[in-house]
């Protein structure tokens, strides 16, 4: 019998090789957040084979469990069976959004990108006081969050490449709802081909970008293959930091939260690391770091659409920061700065940034 | 969930209304223990997830039953001290899971099982009256055991809710070694030889030929392909006690013809020598689409026995059986690989798992180390225990549970 669902053409032998060993359930934040066996990856797959077996369809009422995965790929990293989950989900959303079933927190976000070039209806974006679309050495593309949500951390790293002396422009960036894909929509493709235009415009050779996700979406997605094509290579500003010397140091005791994005999506661990330990001596690692690193609960569209729950598991990631006595929690990625700086709790002393941005302030000290 | 009180108050509700009631840990279970064959209410009990107290003077730990159990492994470790049955689920599986399926692990051989750690219980009775079994006292003989009673009933007679549990003080050195052996009968006699030199390793496992051969064709690892290979850790107070009792189980490998006995010589070698059995859960899992992990347990000087009759069975149903498993305590785990959506293969795995039921018992040995009856083992329940026990057995559940509310279907109690 012909396949009624794309998920199923494509992912039937791994969702049937979840041996439903429940291995998953140890590092599932949404399962750490909830305790809620069906929001697990075990549970989706299980509820995947049902829809498979023709005992349940794909509906409205599989909203709350099949789009509350952060796609942090945890799972996949410690399936004994090598399920790929993150996967599989991303083609079940898409299949949902097929036949009418989202979540409308991400029905939103879509139409939102119809009439403006981001996924928060604004329509200003800061230009950070710098003269945009020009020619230079590098494109430094910030990314939505960084744009409208964490402007202040962007302003910083913008000041830290100015510090450094490197030759960059920003560009009238659009989002190409890239980050989409993840909740069942695809990239628009003419918008993907505006930001296209504008990189090759500048002459630059090497993107550096703030946000991970648009890393990914740069370096991965068919959609920006011209970018490969043309020879522009595309670094994430973690990566892009990593040769540079600071002059500055710090006394706190430092930790690092590998964003999913950056992390096990694209196995940089140590590039933001090197660069941390040449300015915080006392770097301690939390319980949980590398592939093993906690998610914070941001991603895949968990924030957007279940912010409780989001927010209880970056409060179980911040716990870990004081587990190990962190004065400063560093990542590389505006979405988990948000998240977790949303999470903190008043008796949580420590301060969170973005590398980028704690090394400018550090900088800023040292001028006093 | 969150007490005994509203467990007790939902039991009472079932039993008057003749409603199944199917307790809940974390699910890992590999025999169906917590599938609710006959419908009704699932008691997931992962919210119950306190540890109520650790008493380092008394040795014990009281906890609520769906604490993790590596939770409680890394509140014990900062004193010193380990919950030691170890479990290959431990970083999934709850604790009151552990007691209702007597669960173990590598570690069997020389720490036992969970049932030589439960001092105590907590227990809600189908008819919602709530009991305390046992005592904080290391030592008891007060009347008859009832904590043993419910440990491994499978959540057949009562609800945990919770659990005291005396706790070891962990040996902080380890030693690891590996063997590995052309000949099977080579491997058995050391393990034999191993239990009479007076040492019992701290971990014995052993992998067979198809598991090793099933690694290989799937990792970077370049087993050779023997019949069997050994893997050994010795532990102790000092290095000098853990390197002594590793000299003599080496001394017994030399005296069997190993093709070759490697020793660990730094942590970093020790994973080395840990990967090939760490991967064999994994390497088996992918090979075909379903698979069925079984436990059957023998005398430890039965274990060559078991495995050569194991690949009998392979060969006679036609089916790929890969084995490895705890040789110290004589706990295998022949794991028959097959599509699930295959009738023809279904069958053959139906067949070869009866037939490694029967020659675990015709070897003296059990249907189940540490998985547990469930739903899988019960029809094979009579073949390991005559009339008589299975008559005592369905006694006391219909004592404690004349509704047969509590997980009906498992462990044949039903008659």
């Amino acid at each position: 019998m012909e396949a009624k669902y794309e998920f199923e053409k494509k992912f039937r032998e791994q969702i049937l090789q979840c041996s439903r060993c429940g291995f998953c359930q140890a590092v599932c934040p949404v399962y750490g957040a909830t305790l809620r066996p069906g929001l697990n990856a075990r549970g989706k797959m299980l509820i995947l084979k049902e829809i498979m077996d023709n005992k349940l369809d794909l509906s409205d009422e599989l909203i709350e469990t099949l789009f509350q995965c952060t796609t942090c790929a945890s799972c996949f990293e410690n399936c004994p069976s090598g399920v790929n989950v993150p996967e599989i989900i991303r083609q079940v959303r898409k299949d949902m959004v097929h036949i009418g079933s989202c979540h409308p927190a991400f029905k939103g976000m879509n139409e939102v990108l119809k009439k403006h070039p981001n996924i928060y209806a604004e329509n200003e974006a800061e230009d950070f006081d710098r003269e945009k679309n020009r020619k230079a050495e590098y494109v430094f593309f910030v990314g939505c969050v960084g744009l409208y949500r964490e402007d202040e951390s962007t302003e910083a790293t913008l000041e830290l490449l100015d510090r450094l002396g490197v030759d960059y422009t920003l560009i009238d960036e659009v989002c190409c709802s890239g980050v989409l894909e993840d909740v069942g929509y695809r990239i628009n493709e003419s918008l993907a081909g505006k930001n296209i235009e504008r990189i090759l415009a500048t002459g630059a050779k090497t993107v550096i970008t703030g946000c991970p996700y648009c890393y990914r979406t740069f370096n991965n997605k068919p959609q920006y293959e011209e970018l490969r094509e043309k020879g522009v290579e595309v670094v994430h500003v973690s990566q892009f930091l990593k040769d540079f010397e600071f002059g500055v140091r710090t006394d706190k005791r430092v930790t690092y939260h590998d964003p999913c994005d950056l992390g096990r999506h694209c196995g940089i661990y140590e590039e933001p690391r090197e660069t941390i330990r040449k300015i915080a001596p006392d770097f301690v690692e939390m319980r949980h770091n590398h592939v093993d690193s906690l998610c914070c609960g941001a991603g895949g569209g968990v924030r957007g659409a279940f912010a409780k729950n989001s927010i209880a598991m970056a409060r179980r990631r911040l716990e870990e920061a004081e587990e190990v006595g962190a004065e400063v929690v560093l990542t590389d990625c505006n979405s988990r700065v948000h998240n977790l700086a949303n999470a903190k709790l008043r008796r949580q002393k420590f301060r969170i940034y973005n590398t980028t941005q704690f090394i400018n302030e550090l900088l800023d000290q040292a001028e006093r | 969930m969150e007490s005994a009180e509203q467990i007790s108050e939902i039991l009472k509700l079932a039993n008057s209304k003749k409603i199944p009631v199917i307790p809940r840990g974390a699910g890992t279970g590999l025999s169906g223990m917590a599938v609710p064959a006959k419908g009704g209410i699932v008691l997931d009990l992962s919210h119950m997830n306190k540890i109520l107290k650790i008493s380092i003077e008394d040795r014990l730990a009281i906890v609520q039953p769906g604490v993790v159990y590596a939770d409680l492994e890394k509140a014990l470790a900062p004193h010193g001290f380990f919950f030691p049955p170890d479990p290959a689920s431990g970083t999934v599986c709850t604790l009151g899971g552990n007691v209702a399926t007597n669960a173990g692990g590598v570690k069997g051989a020389k720490y036992g099982t969970t049932r030589d750690y439960v001092l105590a219980l907590q227990v809600v009775l189908p008819d919602g009256r709530i009991m305390r079994t046992g005592s904080k006292a290391i030592k008891s003989v007060s009347g008859y055991d009832l904590t043993r009673l419910f440990v491994g009933s499978e959540g057949t007679l009562g609800v945990v809710t919770e659990i005291t549990l005396k706790i070891n003080p962990r040996p902080p050195v380890t030693t690891t070694a590996l063997a590995t052996f052309d000949d099977l009968e080579d491997a058995g006699r050391a393990v034999s030889q191993i239990m009479h030199s007076g040492i019992i390793p701290s971990v014995l496992e052993i992998l067979g030929r198809h598991t090793i051969v099933a690694i290989n064709q799937n990792m970077d690892l370049n087993l050779p392909e023997v019949d069997a290979m050994l893997l050994v850790e010795t532990d102790g107070y000092t290095r000098e006690e853990a390197e002594y009792q590793m000299e003599k189980v080496i001394g017994v490998f030399n005296n069997n013809n190993p093709k070759e006995v490697k020793k660990a010589r730094s942590l970093q070698d020790a994973e080395e020598l840990w990967k090939a059995r760490k991967s064999a859960y994994a390497v088996l899992a992918r090979i075909k689409s379903h698979f069925v992990l079984e436990d059957v347990t023998v005398p430890m000087g039965k274990v060559a026995d078991l495995l050569k009759g194991v690949e009998e069975i392979s060969r006679k149903q036609g089916i790929q059986i890969a084995t490895f498993g705890h040789a110290g305590d004589g706990n295998l785990h022949p794991q028959i690989l097959y599509d699930g959506y295959d009738p023809d293969q279904v069958k053959r795995m139906e067949a070869a798992s009866a037939d490694l039921f029967k020659l675990a018992i015709d070897l003296g040995g059990t249907l189940t180390g540490e998985h547990g009856i469930g739903l899988s083992k019960a029809p094979y329940m009579g073949l390991e225990h005559d009339p008589v026990a299975m008559d005592v057995m369905r006694s006391i559940k219909k004592i404690l549970d004349p509704n047969n509310i509590l997980n009906p279907g498992k462990m044949a109690l039903d008659g």
